[in-house]
């Protein structure tokens, strides 16, 4: 069954492009933090409905994250927390660069991170 | 039965002509030709054409793709089929493919466009494709394009490039010939009564723009779980639209010559049977994840399968597809090994997939991408140095004053490749 979502970004360029069809949460946050917001809506039992690691441009390297989450809370699914966590997990391999790139360079991470999130839009809605 | 003949037409050197042609082994390109046939697309402003070849001082960098050129003389369709050829099932008749050869695609896309091949030094040790005369088109886009308006357009060059290069080879006598066999599922349990019935399921990197890869042309993020006879794969059936990820992403060069189905057919009637090549995505939304590994699992059951080898592509969200196939695989009783790489850290200590299951308990590895390795500076780059301080595995320190070069081997096309098509070995 579809569920109802909301995306959790720090993406402006997500919320901007979005927000007036969905339900949009923006935080100003670094990626690791958006995770981290998203394993808490994972533990008061919202379930976790893209991945975390959507993409291969790799945490730490792009600034920005954008997750799907179900819309109300449900029973505490135990293999969005296993996600959730190895993904928080994976962020310390990666050495920070996110605030080393030329402005152009932003805009790109921003168009490649609402591709990936707009990419499981068709399977999420009704 | 379905036979494909592929027959190699060895390439040992490209040259600049006035006309394009293969003669002595030698590839001659008509510059001109090739770049009108990459400037058709209007989204393309101009592109220039260099040559790299095994062991001189070149860095090609950015990397997009690399390809095969080949061309199919008898049977069935065409290369590439819905995405150059008009779409027919292919696989079967005689196929001619350039050896030693590639076409390479550069420039920039976005800003931290990755994907260095060194032809000679250290880093030429992590490549593969440093042992190939490259044909390199560095293509520049219009002004304004968007990214994911601009990244079909080089991705669609690089194979009207292999296609009017392969093109050349067909009434050429090959250097020598692979003949392929495959059986249907009835023919070939009467065939290899005794044979272990093994196939191969390839995950396909299908996330969106940068990430996608193409079967038949279709988007693979759009399509279910599936069957292909193994020889489909040889004349393009599956193509990259891949950008990110060098060392653990799935060139169309990988996909042509995929090393799982090339030893799977080495031991085809012999040591096992090889009953066909099982292709599943790797999308965002985890339903999806969800319903394709059921979907590969069942058809792993339906076959009556007794093993599998299970191959990843790509970071971090894969390694969930990678886990939920392995398991539910292994619970239909079907033996699976998988093929993936690390990300274990610089120091290597770290947990290396981002997801994990007893059941995956045979497992290969491509190497650990966050290795670091010092490029030594070459004398001629072809593409740009731009990015080398923004790509994966780089930093702001990575393009030293020398001119070194001081990075992860995820910055290098290929270093760990999943489907095991590199160098990094324990043997």
């Amino acid at each position: 069954m579809k569920k109802a979502f909301k995306i959790v970004t720090n993406n402006p360029l997500v919320k901007e492009t979005l927000e007036n069809e969905y339900h949009i949460e923006f935080v100003e946050c670094s990626y690791e933090e958006i995770l981290r917001k998203v394993r808490n809506y994972i533990y008061e039992g919202y379930e976790l409905l893209t991945h975390p690691l959507s993409g291969s441009v790799k945490p730490n390297e792009t600034p920005y994250k954008s997750i799907m989450v179900s819309e109300k809370k449900e029973k505490l699914d135990p293999r969005s927390m296993e996600i959730i966590e190895y993904a928080i997990q994976s962020c310390k391999k990666f050495q920070f660069k996110s605030d080393k790139y030329a402005p152009e360079v932003y805009e790109d991470f921003q168009v490649v991170d609402l591709k990936l999130i707009e990419s499981a839009i068709p399977s999420a809605i009704f | 039965m379905r036979r494909l003949e592929l027959g190699h037409i060895n390439i040992k050197d490209i040259q600049f002509g006035p006309e394009s042609k293969i003669e002595d082994g030698v590839l001659y390109v008509d510059e001109e030709a090739v770049k009108a046939i990459v400037l058709e697309d209007e989204r393309i402003k101009d592109c220039k054409l260099d040559i790299a070849r095994p062991g001189e001082s070149v860095r090609i960098t950015p990397v997009k793709d690399v390809i095969e050129p080949r061309v199919k003389v008898e049977g069935r369709g065409g290369i590439f089929p819905g995405v150059i050829s008009k779409v027919d099932t292919v696989g079967e008749g005689k196929t001619y493919a350039l050896k030693g050869m590639a076409v390479v695609t550069a420039g920039k896309i976005v800003g931290f466009q990755e994907g260095i091949i060194d032809m000679t030094g250290p880093g030429a040790e992590y490549t593969p494709f440093s042992k190939l005369n490259n044909l390199v088109v560095v293509c520049e886009p219009v002004e304004g394009i968007k990214q994911h308006d601009y990244e079909p357009a080089v991705r669609f060059a690089g194979f009207r490039v292999a296609v009017y290069l392969g093109e050349l080879a067909r009434e050429l006598t090959p250097d020598k010939t692979e003949v392929f066999e495959t059986y249907g599922v009835m023919e070939g349990a009467e065939k290899f009564p005794g044979l272990p019935r093994v196939a191969y399921v390839q995950m396909l990197q299908s996330q969106g723009l940068l990430h996608d890869t193409y079967v038949y042309g279709v988007d693979a993020k759009k399509t279910l779980s599936t069957i292909m006879t193994p020889t489909e794969i040889m004349d393009g059936a599956i193509v990259s639209g891949n950008c990110v990820s060098a060392c653990d992403k799935n060139p169309t060069y990988v996909h042509e010559n995929n090393g799982v189905v090339h030893d799977l057919f080495e031991e085809h009637g012999k040591t096992l049977n090889f009953v066909c090549h099982i292709i599943t995505n790797e999308n965002v939304y985890l339903a999806d994840k969800q319903r394709s590994s059921d979907w590969t699992a069942k058809l792993c059951r339906l076959l009556d399968l007794d093993g599998i080898v299970l191959s990843q592509e790509g970071f971090g969200n894969p390694d969930t597809d990678l886990i939920m196939n392995c398991k539910k695989i292994e619970a239909e009783g079907v033996k699976t090994v998988i093929i993936t790489d690390e990300y274990a850290g610089r120091d290597g200590k770290s947990q290396s997939l981002a997801d994990a299951d007893v059941a995956a308990d045979a497992v290969i590895t491509g190497g650990n991408a966050n290795q670091v390795i010092v490029l030594p500076k070459l004398d001629k780059v072809i593409g740009t140095l731009d990015y080398v301080n923004t790509i994966a595995g780089g930093n702001e320190h990575s393009l030293r004053e020398d001119g070194t070069i001081e990075v992860e081997i995820q910055a290098i096309t290929g270093a760990t490749n999943e489907t095991g098509f590199g160098y990094l070995s324990a043997r």
